[in-house]
């Protein structure tokens, strides 16, 4: 290849970079313990509230489409500049759900009622990624990652 | 990076080396990133579908022997998410929520202020004329050193032997645009 080509090249390669955390946002979500995980994809994403962005008033509404379950959350701003995760799963089921966040935050974990609702409360803004348990020999459910 | 190297990474990736999964994934992350621009996804879902497709690896990463495979692998499902993404449309976006979300990629850089450097923004000009096909297959091999062609050509359904060719073709007309152009000089 001749120099006029290698630059050419150099251009091209340098004109939409990947973004600076698109590495850390995928070796996080690959992160996981056990890799045996039905993927969600990302099937519809909805923002709402005030168009002034007021704090409190906005909120995002994401659906993942799993081949088992989907999982949809809606992610509501809180005043303290924390969130709260409001989510459903369908089919409804009491399944174990994790919130999982980079490392030092702890994994959070609760329990869906049987309508499939759960809520992660207080949680602060950053990466994170659901993981939703299997029952009964039912696949486990991981969803991408996602800047709350 | 050589298939050897590759393949050396995959085989540990599998054993359940992080260290080597880790690595992979830089590795490759700018074409699977190209790949899922080129499709004309925004920033924000490009990202998103090329963790699915790791995310997806993971689940095969049993099935798959090859470093050529794993690369064919991962430029294929990228493709595939993204293709339905792009079916998808944005039509659960309120208004307003297009232009701030960035429009969808007809080739790069999204904006045009960002080209500061007079020779980007002439190849910029002319970049954006060639077809879908150059600029996608351009974007990609500029993005690695020796770019693995049977795995790109695998991954968009080309006969084998034919991305070395048409790489070849699109650059040499890139080039005899620029070189025609004053503005680029040299």
């Amino acid at each position: 290849m001749d120099p006029v080509d290698a630059e050419i090249l150099q251009r091209i390669a340098r004109f939409d970079p990947p973004p600076a955390d698109l590495d850390e946002r995928v070796l996080f979500a690959i992160d996981l313990g056990s890799l045996e995980a039905e993927v969600a994809h990302l099937a519809e994403e909805t923002l709402a509230g005030s168009g002034a962005r007021a704090a409190g008033e906005r909120t995002r509404t994401i659906t993942f489409d799993a081949d088992s379950r989907s999982v949809m959350i809606t992610v509501v701003e809180r005043p303290d500049n924390l969130v709260r995760i409001d989510g459903w799963l369908a089919p409804g089921a009491a399944l174990q759900v994790d919130l999982r966040q980079p490392e030092p935050a702890p994994l959070r974990t609760v329990t869906a009622d049987a309508t499939g609702r759960f809520v992660f409360d207080e949680v602060p803004h950053g990466l994170a990624q659901l993981l939703v348990h299997g029952d009964n020999g039912d696949a486990r459910v991981v969803t991408p990652s996602l800047v709350l | 990076m050589s298939d050897v190297r590759l393949g050396t990474l995959l085989e540990r990736a599998r054993d359940g080396d992080r260290d080597s999964l880790h690595e992979l994934v830089r590795e490759l992350n700018p074409v699977l990133w190209r790949v899922a621009r080129g499709q004309g996804l925004t920033a924000e879902d490009a990202a998103d579908v090329v963790q699915t497709s790791w995310l997806e690896l993971l689940r095969r990463l049993h099935e798959i022997r090859t470093p050529r495979a794993v690369t064919a692998w991962l430029i294929t499902a990228t493709r595939r998410e993204a293709w339905h993404r792009q079916q998808r449309g944005r039509r659960d976006l309120p208004d307003g929520a297009i232009a701030l979300d960035g429009l969808a990629d007809p080739g790069p850089p999204p904006d045009q202020r960002l080209l500061t450097d007079e020779r980007d923004r002439v190849l910029w000009s002319h970049f954006a004329r060639l077809s879908q096909r150059c600029r996608e297959l351009l974007g990609i091999v500029a993005q690695v050193a020796r770019p693995d062609y049977s795995a790109i050509a695998e991954a968009y359904g080309m006969p084998h032997g034919s991305i070395g060719p048409t790489r070849g073709r699109c650059l040499a007309k890139l080039r005899e645009m620029l070189l025609s152009d004053p503005a680029w000089g040299a």
